[in-house]
């Protein structure tokens, strides 16, 4: 089942990545962020883009392991250029 | 001679060790792999650190020194097939409104989506192509601006925005099909457009 979307609801999807990304002028940011408030749809999936983001947000962190960082000192140590300190 | 006193290039790039290593594991897929590839990149970093001007975004230098290696090195090393990349700006667009379902659709997706966990969510990331991989992480773990993805990947806005798009796109697909094994969210018949997109009938 698919409601029908409005010209206002094509423009949000369009833009609803970039909504989500800030990369957006404030005022299409505005406009949209209208749209979203009042269209049930559009907002529906703008808070699941939204969440998708933060869940891969929350899924991307690792920590370097420690023999990785010992040895990349060891290499710049080595090629360190004179003078340095 | 460039002052060092002021900048010190090594310890700021020595701070985004964790990162570029995370980045690395996305790109190669493998931990080992991974290890050698930032290895790489910090010995690439400093052998060239007379060509970063200081003040200008680190980071992001790092980064395309990074993206840099891991083609030349271990794409070739893979021997992956070089996709023709014909992704333009127009055909997102004009499927753009193909997502517009119903409010209890969504908020079963939003609920199952909930349910999913780290592993399940790196898993599918990890099914993407590389470039559609690497600017999903870049945006949605990194927090690059768009102009900078742009030249982390050396490649024009327009195509790190359509990159984001189907990228996305696909991992959103890939998410539902991992809720749905699970039985966490019922999938609804869905017909395959011409551009592999997802139509909801």
């Amino acid at each position: 089942m698919r409601a029908v979307p409005k010209p206002e609801c094509e423009e949000a999807l369009d833009r609803l990545f970039e909504y989500i990304d800030h990369e957006l002028p404030e005022d299409e940011i505005h406009r949209i962020g209208e749209h979203l408030k009042e269209c049930g749809p559009c907002e529906a999936e703008h808070k699941i883009n939204e969440k998708i983001k933060r869940l891969v947000n929350k899924a991307g962190h690792d920590v370097a392991p420690d023999d990785l960082r010992a040895r990349i000192l060891t290499t710049i140590r080595a090629t360190r250029p004179d003078g340095a300190t | 001679m460039t002052d060092a006193t002021e900048f010190d290039f090594e310890s700021e790039a020595l701070s985004y060790m964790d990162q570029l290593y995370a980045a690395a594991l996305r790109m190669t897929r493998n931990g080992a792999d991974a290890e050698d590839l930032v290895q790489e990149t910090f010995a690439k970093a400093f052998a060239a650190q007379d060509k970063f001007t200081p003040g200008t975004n680190l980071k992001a230098w790092l980064y395309r020194i990074q993206t840099n290696a891991f083609i030349n090195s271990y794409r070739k090393k893979q021997r992956e097939p070089k996709r023709s990349d014909a992704d333009t700006v127009e055909d997102w667009q004009l499927a753009a409104a193909a997502e517009h379902t119903s409010s209890g659709l969504a908020s079963a997706e939003e609920a199952a989506l909930d349910s999913l966990g780290d592993d399940e969510i790196r898993q599918a990331l990890s099914e993407l192509s590389d470039d559609f991989r690497m600017a999903v992480y870049l945006s949605d773990v990194e927090g690059f601006a768009y102009k900078e993805i742009a030249e982390i990947m050396d490649t024009p806005v327009g195509t790190v925005m359509s990159r984001l798009h189907r990228g996305r796109k696909l991992l959103r697909e890939k998410l539902r099909d991992y809720a749905a094994e699970r039985g966490l969210y019922e999938r609804t018949p869905v017909k395959k457009n011409k551009d592999g997109g997802a139509c909801r009938a």
